[in-house]
């Protein structure tokens, strides 16, 4: 699949955001935030938490044709995954405000606990939602499987923990026990969630042979002869996608290390209170470009049964 | 509520002549759909026809009259007036025609109103005038029409309601594109059996029960095979032979003598046979004997004859054409051979077609049923385009003699105006000197070597050659070496090339670096050595570039137009019939329809036929004159609604209101034949009899198939020294290995010439079904389907040589080299490569952006074919032509490849230089 | 409304019905579809770089030809693909604004190209690759089996089918309701077992393609004979003793 810079912008931007919103919201529930800074930190992490979905929602813009119709989006929540993201993702700015409000009113009382809950609710929601999208799509099998939906809430949580590390190493010079011990977890975690998606892909065998595209017998066998044209056409642009299996080996080792080893690391260093504030901020910057990396690969390395018309390889 | 009007014309997207209604929205050209109502294609359209929406905004149509400016070939022109264009022209041909009318050179390609052009040649007085037959089809055309007053090609079809095994013989989309694959959808619907005998498996082939694939240039050894066993197993229909063919006609047997292997004669001239019955010579047409087809019998002078069928059953019976002996140079196994022959035995004879029809034939017996043999073959280019393709037509028709499958039910028909008297017309037109007509059309059909066209060394008369022992039944010209022979012959024999509708310095060039040359030099004096060239064409060709005047013709959606049965109609074998076009939109260029031109030409000329005994012009314009028009008396470029009242067809006075009555009839006539007429043409008294009264034929008597061909034999006999017209030395060997009056099988003439050793490998061309030659990479759609070609290899073969698809080989024959990128296959002839004919474009032309696929990766195999044969000996070398038509041999090219250079550019070579059109305004004076 | 419609008892599924035994590879279906769709009310599909370096453009029709090996079967198969009108349309189903749909009355899958905002998941979703995007509209363009065609009562009876089947010179395309067991293209694909391409995607495509066939004529050829020497088989000799009448 066509690995489109908007696309993977908003899927990285909104994994941090919401996972951001999920940590503190999390937090709040629990009644677990710092009780000095409370009111400081929901308001500044939910800042941080919609500008950054602001982000990734304003790049998917991009990647629509008819931007100006854009509001349609929000009418097939029954049926339509990426209908309900745009609902979940634009839900989620009232009850996050409302959150940080009643947090900056009343610190932690009861309504903070729900709203933080809510906010909790809601961000997961709309990264479940985004993941649905690829994951519901039978054509590609790299995104139509068990792996996709958990492994997007996972990054989430992992690269909102990496933030959520960092603000709280701002205001208090260091992670602090939770979010330190959380921070790692979630990157131990992720790291491992990406191996086992990458073996599982690997494992995988084409969803269909040429034979079975032009629908004849099995028992036959089929090479492509002409194509209907000669020039790339909007099918193979998009779903003809090919990436070298060297080129894709390499970037895969290297999303592993800066988006997950690299990230674990420094978490660790901050936690243990060395260079804390630059560790955390390392963690998050490498994260961030890690998981970018790691996002192209999810669609480069994602095949189209279209692809077979074409006698490309899936 | 937009405006909308609905038109119908017939289709020029290629020559095969659909119906189709043209809708126009606001003046805009919206959609082009079949005509359900017309007999050609019954609705249907194929992807050229529905293109044509596109063709008709295609930025390469030519805008205005245009001089030539700079050097010939540079694309340096001037916009001119037609008031100065048509003067440039008059004064010219003006003077060529007072002094020797040969000096114009008339060439036409892909045109369908060759009635009109050759009218033209024939009253301007030129001999040199031909249509693209001779480098398409013309061995296709003379085969049949000296075998069976008929032929494959356009004038032929089988019988697809009946036919229940069906042979496709090369043949990848012909001039019935669509009649074609409506036809093979009925055969399959019907569960008939279709195989395609090609090197390729594309296309019709590729829906075909059984594909063959032979090796280039061996059908006729391949069913010469076939007849082998037919004879063995002794499945000939020998009624049918007697009956409708010369097969039992007495054959002279006197080596050495003046009349050896012609047809011996009685008193009155009339052919003789051996009665078994009365153990008697008689009359070979007389009803009711019992002719023998075997044996010897003594004549009256006391000299040996034999029934031409014995001479036939002895050649072909023996081992060399056993198809153990044949297996290997077809590259077909011997026991396919016999599996098809036997399956061709089993259809034709086990299984006859028979229609409770009664029908009476020529000798006035009266049968109470129509039965036939139902295995129809249809042939073209993979047979004609081959220096041997005229015997292995012949081959093709003899078969069907044999089977009695000629014309009868479930076998190959005749489209009317077919069946005409062997050969089919007059012996070709004479100068009669300045300012004379021919005395005939310029294109005829010799029968005995005093009709050639020679001078009295035996050379020839017509610049092409055709008609001289080059290529004595040269019936279509040659049209692939006029620029050549122009050049050799230089500006006394030719002041001016006139060519319409055909791009000749490119794909219908062989060699087009070498013609573009010829075309572009000068003597010491700068003076071009063809003087002035003229070219008549709609869109911005490679040909264009080379024009001293280029006259700028019309789309087909903008002019009259007449697919005349003086030409080459749209008749079936369910009748006559032909069809107009009619203009659906106004140009909105400063351009004219090239008949109108002719036609004013022909006027300012005062040309007989064209211009009144005042010498005023007869006709206003195209239109006027396929109204007006009469050949002979009666007879007209249009056959439908004839006479004062309309009611008239085939033959009556001109009507007034004819092109009325067409357009009310969906743009067509078409005359449904009664079904007691609908076969046995040649020999079916009704039909000939109503084929008279309708003016297409002269004579009604009985057509009488050759099974051998006679006439053949008077040239050779010429060639052996007798009579006062003989061959000129250098080519008496070869009139006398070639003009064998029954078929013959022998090595392409290239290929034995070239170096197999060097250039093991056959190349051919197909055309695409999506392109139309080189005037389809200008419309926008048809060219994202082939914007390039590429060079299909088997498999196997490139596997050897380490070749994989998209990569870029070197083409080699003895002419030169040609790079181009290929697309392996299992489908092909392990010793064959092919491509699509005439996609790669030069740079430069049909308005093209410098950087088109066309331009950079499309490639013409032509670079590698040469008009001349490898000299053989001191000798001019001769034509790369088929001794005995002239057919341009495209298929006879023999090449080898290799992979190209890991670091050779990934580009198509050889790339001529771009010389795109430039046209600057009329200069000062010209209005 | 993308929700798949519940197709109504007794009503229609109209498709096509290919017949890869005669389909020829002609092209002339692909093209009468773009003319059609070029001009007609269902809107312009663009072409890019029209003569250029790089001609494309969008066609809701393209042919393919491949060549297939195995026993009995080897031969060229030319394969034209157009939108399938699947039952199980997931194109449909994914479209957030409800542009992409299928009718309830007769199974056509259309997109509404005032509505759509050219998100492109309806072309991810579509396994057959038979969505192409409209890059100067910024709208998703498909197959609409030319609903402004068949169903339009100025056209006479004969004349309400798709271009693509009016045109096919092979008559290879046909086209009706799958839906009723008693239609032409019904009892095509029971006679010829009419194939599903990528079945196992449980998308239940309407559209059906017709397989291949080969056609046959038992015979048992003449063992090679010894050729008598005058060239004339002893069977040919028997023949033509017997008398003829001309
Ligand atoms: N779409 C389209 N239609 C056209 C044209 C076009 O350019 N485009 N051109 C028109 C013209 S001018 C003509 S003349 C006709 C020609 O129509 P065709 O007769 O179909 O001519 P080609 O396309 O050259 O096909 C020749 C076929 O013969 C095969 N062949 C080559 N050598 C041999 C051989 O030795 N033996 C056998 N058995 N087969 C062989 C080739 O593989 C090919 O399939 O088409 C007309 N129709
Ligand atoms: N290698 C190889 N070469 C071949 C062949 C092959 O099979 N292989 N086939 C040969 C055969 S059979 C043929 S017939 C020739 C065909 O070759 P050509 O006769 O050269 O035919 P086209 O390429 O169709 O070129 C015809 C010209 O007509 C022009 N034209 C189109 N429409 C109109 C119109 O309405 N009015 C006018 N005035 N001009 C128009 C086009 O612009 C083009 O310049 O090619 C021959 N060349
Ligand atoms: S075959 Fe196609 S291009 Fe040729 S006349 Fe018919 S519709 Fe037109
Ligand atoms: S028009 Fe018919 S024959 Fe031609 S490609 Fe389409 S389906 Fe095949
Ligand atoms: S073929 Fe593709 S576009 Fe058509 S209905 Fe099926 S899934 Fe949708
Ligand atoms: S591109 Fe248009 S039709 Fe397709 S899913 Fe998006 S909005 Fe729906
Ligand atoms: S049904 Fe209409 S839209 Fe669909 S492929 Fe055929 S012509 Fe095109
Ligand atoms: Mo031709």
């Amino acid at each position: 699949m066509n690995p489109a810079a908007s696309v993977l912008l908003l899927t990285t931007a909104t994994g941090f955001g919401y996972g951001l919103l999920a940590w503190i919201g999390a937090c709040a529930a629990l009644g677990s935030l710092p009780p000095a800074r409370a009111s400081m930190l929901v308001l500044a992490g939910v800042g941080i938490a919609l500008l950054l979905a602001s982000v990734g929602l304003a790049a998917s813009m991009l990647h629509l044709g008819r931007k100006a119709r854009a509001w349609r989006a929000f009418s097939q929540w029954r049926s339509s995954w990426l209908s309900r993201e745009a609902v979940a993702s634009v839900l989620a700015y009232p009850v996050a405000i409302a959150f940080a409000v009643t947090a900056a009113r009343d610190g932690e009382g009861v309504w903070t606990r729900v709203l933080g809950l809510a906010a909790l609710a809601v961000s997961l929601g709309t990264v479940l939602c985004t993941a649905m999208i690829y994951a519901s799509l039978k054509p590609i099998r790299q995104w139509h499987n068990a792996h996709t939906a958990p492994d997007y809430l996972i990054y989430a949580i992992f690269s909102g923990a990496m933030l959520f590390a960092l603000i709280r190493t701002v205001m208090a010079g260091a992670p602090g026990a939770v979010a330190g011990v959380a921070a790692c977890a979630a990157a131990a975690l992720a790291l491992i969630a990406k191996w086992a998606y990458w073996r599982h892909v690997d494992a995988q065998t084409p969803l269909a042979t040429l034979v079975e595209a032009i629908g004849l017998p099995a028992g036959t066998g089929a090479k492509p002869l002409d194509a209907p044209h000669f020039t790339e056409n909007f099918v193979l642009r998009e779903m003809g996608f090919v990436i070298a299996r060297r080129h894709a080996t390499r970037l895969r080792r290297i999303a592993l290390l800066i988006g997950f080893v690299l990230p674990l690391a420094f978490s660790v260093l901050a936690s243990v209170r060395l260079f804390p504030l630059a560790a955390a901020t390392l963690a998050v910057v490498s994260a961030g470009l890690g998981l970018f990396i790691e996002r192209w690969l999810f669609f480069a390395e994602a095949t189209h049964v279209s692809a077979l018309y074409y006698g490309r390889g899936i | 509520m937009p405006q909308s009007t609905v038109t119908c014309t017939t289709c020029y997207m290629c020559a095969c002549r659909c119906g189709i209604k043209v809708h126009v929205e606001n003046g805009r050209l919206r959609y082009i759909e079949g005509n359900r109502d017309h007999p050609v294609n019954r609705g249907v359209l194929c992807a050229k026809g529905s293109a044509g929406i596109m063709t008709a905004i295609s930025p390469a149509r030519l805008t205005a009259p245009l001089k030539r400016v700079g050097p010939r070939g540079s694309g340096g022109f001037e916009r001119i007036s037609w008031e100065e264009a048509l003067a440039i022209v008059t004064s010219r041909l003006g003077a060529i025609r007072a002094s020797d009318p040969n000096r114009l050179a008339f060439y036409t390609g892909r045109d369908q109103s060759q009635s009109l052009t050759s009218y033209f040649a024939r009253m301007f007085g030129t001999v040199n005038y031909a249509a693209h037959g001779g480098f398409c089809s013309v061995n296709m055309a003379a085969a049949g029409l000296y075998s069976v007053g008929g032929s494959f090609w356009e004038f032929g079809e089988p019988d697809w309601e009946h036919a229940r095994l069906f042979l496709l013989f090369g043949v990848a989309e012909d001039h019935d594109s669509n009649p074609i694959k409506l036809g093979l959808a009925r055969l399959k619907a019907r569960g008939a059996k279709i195989i395609s005998v090609n090197p390729v498996r594309t296309g019709y082939s590729a829906i075909a029960d059984e594909f063959v694939p032979i090796t280039p240039g061996t059908d006729g050894l391949f069913v010469l095979a076939i007849i082998h066993c037919l004879l063995e197993a002794g499945k000939v229909d020998a009624e049918f032979l007697v009956r409708y063919t010369n097969a039992h006609h007495l054959v002279i047997d006197a080596p050495g003598e003046a009349d050896d292997g012609l047809i011996a004669r009685d008193a009155a001239g009339r052919e003789l046979a051996f009665d078994r019955a009365s153990g008697s010579l008689v009359d070979a047409h007389t009803v009711g004997t019992d002719p023998a087809l075997l044996g010897e019998v003594a004549l009256p002078d006391g000299r040996h004859a034999r029934p031409a069928f014995a001479l036939l059953a002895q050649r072909y019976g023996g081992p060399e054409y056993a198809p153990e002996a044949v297996a290997d140079r077809c590259g077909i196994e011997a026991a396919a051979i016999r599996r098809i022959a036997a399956e061709i035995a089993e259809v034709a004879f086990n299984h006859p077609v028979v229609l409770d029809q009664p029908w009476t034939d020529t000798a006035g017996r009266r049968h109470a049923t129509m039965t036939g043999r139902p295995v129809a073959m249809h042939a073209m280019r993979g047979i004609s385009a081959h220096s041997n393709g005229f015997h292995a037509c012949r081959a093709i028709h003899v078969l069907q003699m044999l089977l009695g499958a000629v014309d009868t039910p479930g076998s190959w028909r005749y489209k009317s105006p077919y069946p005409k008297p062997v050969p089919g017309g007059p012996p070709p037109g004479r100068s009669g000197g300045p300012g004379v007509p021919l005395d005939a059309p310029p294109l005829g059909f010799p029968v005995k070597p005093e009709e050639l066209l020679v001078d009295e060394a035996g050379e020839a008369l017509r610049l092409d050659g055709a008609f001289s022992w080059e290529a004595p039944l040269g019936i279509h010209g040659l049209m692939h070496m006029a620029i050549a022979r122009a050049y050799e012959a230089g500006p006394d024999r030719v002041d001016t090339l006139l060519l319409f509708m055909a791009n000749m310095a490119w794909n219908s060039a062989m060699n087009p670096g070498e013609t573009t040359r010829m075309l572009g030099e000068c003597d010491e004096f700068g003076k071009y050595r063809i003087p002035f060239v003229i070219v008549a064409d709609a869109f911005a060709s490679e040909t264009v570039a080379y024009a001293d005047l280029v006259l700028p013709d019309t789309t087909y959606l903008e002019r009259y137009d007449c697919i005349s049965l003086l030409d080459r109609p749209i008749g079936s074998a369910h009748g006559p019939a032909d069809a107009i076009r009619v203009p659906v939109l106004r140009p909105d260029r400063d351009v004219r329809p090239f008949q109108d031109v002719l036609i004013e030409l022909a006027g300012r000329l005062g040309l007989p036929g064209f211009t009144d005994d005042r010498g005023l012009p007869l006709y206003s314009s195209y239109a006027d004159y396929m109204v007006r028009h009469e050949r002979k008396p009666g007879v007209g470029p249009l056959a439908g609604f004839r006479g004062a009242d309309g009611n008239a067809i085939g033959s009556g006075a001109p009507n007034p209101r004819q092109l009325e009555s067409y357009a009310r009839n969906g743009g067509f006539w078409a005359h449904e034949l009664p079904a007691g007429q609908l076969y046995f043409k040649h020999a079916n008294q009704a039909y000939l009899a109503g084929a008279k009264a309708m003016g297409l034929i002269e004579d009604d008597g009985q057509i009488v198939l050759q099974l051998y061909c006679e006439t053949l034999q008077r040239f050779r006999l010429a060639a052996a020294g007798h009579g006062a017209h003989r061959p000129p030395h250098r080519l008496r060997a070869r009139i006398r290995e070639f003009f064998d009056p029954l078929p013959l099988w022998y090595v392409p003439l290239e290929e034995a010439l070239s170096d197999r050793a060097r250039f093991p490998l056959h190349a051919i061309t197909q055309r695409p079904m999506a392109m139309y030659h080189s005037w389809g990479s200008h419309n926008a759609w048809l060219r994202q389907i082939m914007p390039q070609n590429r060079l299909y290899v088997h498999r196997d073969l490139a596997a050897g040589l380490g070749i994989r698809d998209e990569d870029w080989v070197w083409v080699r024959s003895r002419n030169g080299s040609v790079r181009c990128q290929v697309r392996t296959m299992s489908g092909v002839n392990r010793h064959t490569v092919w491509t699509w004919n005439a996609v790669g474009k030069r740079t430069g032309a049909w308005a093209l952006r410098h950087d088109a696929p066309e331009f950079r990766r499309g490639f013409l195999l032509n670079h590698l074919i040469s008009e001349y044969l490898p000299r053989s000996g001191g000798d001019t070398p001769g034509s790369n032509s088929d001794p005995v038509t002239g057919q341009a041999a495209w298929f006879d090219l023999t090449v080898s490849i290799e992979p190209c250079a890991a670091d050779a550019a990934a580009e198509t070579a050889p790339r001529m230089g771009a010389n795109p059109l430039r046209i600057r305004p009329a200069s000062e004076g010209t209005r | 409304m993308t929700m798949l419609p519940k197709s109504a008892p007794g009503a229609r599924r109209l498709g096509l019905v290919i017949d890869l035994d005669t389909c020829v590879g002609c092209h002339a279906c692909a093209v009468s579809c773009k003319e059609w769709n070029g001009g007609g009310e269902a809107g312009i599909l663009p072409d890019y770089d029209k003569y250029g370096a790089e001609p494309d453009g969008v066609w809701l029709n393209r042919v393919h030809s491949y060549e297939t090996e195995g026993e009995g079967c080897s031969r060229t198969v030319n394969f034209p693909r157009s939108c399938l009108h699947c039952e199980d349309a997931l194109c449909v189903t994914v479209c957030p604004t409800g542009a992409s749909y299928k009718r309830a009355e007769d199974g056509i899958v259309l997109v509404d190209t005032d509505i759509c905002i050219g998100c492109k998941l309806c072309s991810w979703a579509c396994p057959y690759g038979a969505r192409e995007l409209d890059e100067d509209e910024g709208v998703m363009r498909k197959c609409t089996l030319c609903v402004d065609r068949i169903y339009d009562e100025s056209l006479p009876e004969a004349e309400r089918e798709p271009a693509c089947v009016a045109s096919c010179p092979a008559r290879a395309r046909h086209f009706g309701d799958l839906a009723d067991p008693k239609s032409e293209v019904s009892r095509l694909v029971e006679a010829r077992g009419g194939l599903e391409p990528l079945a196992k995607l449980g998308y239940r495509p309407t559209n059906k393609y017709l397989p291949p066939r080969r056609t046959t004529i038992p015979v048992q050829p003449a063992k090679t004979r010894e050729p008598s020497g005058r060239g004339i088989g002893a069977a040919l000799l028997g023949l033509l003793d017997k008398a003829l009448s001309r």
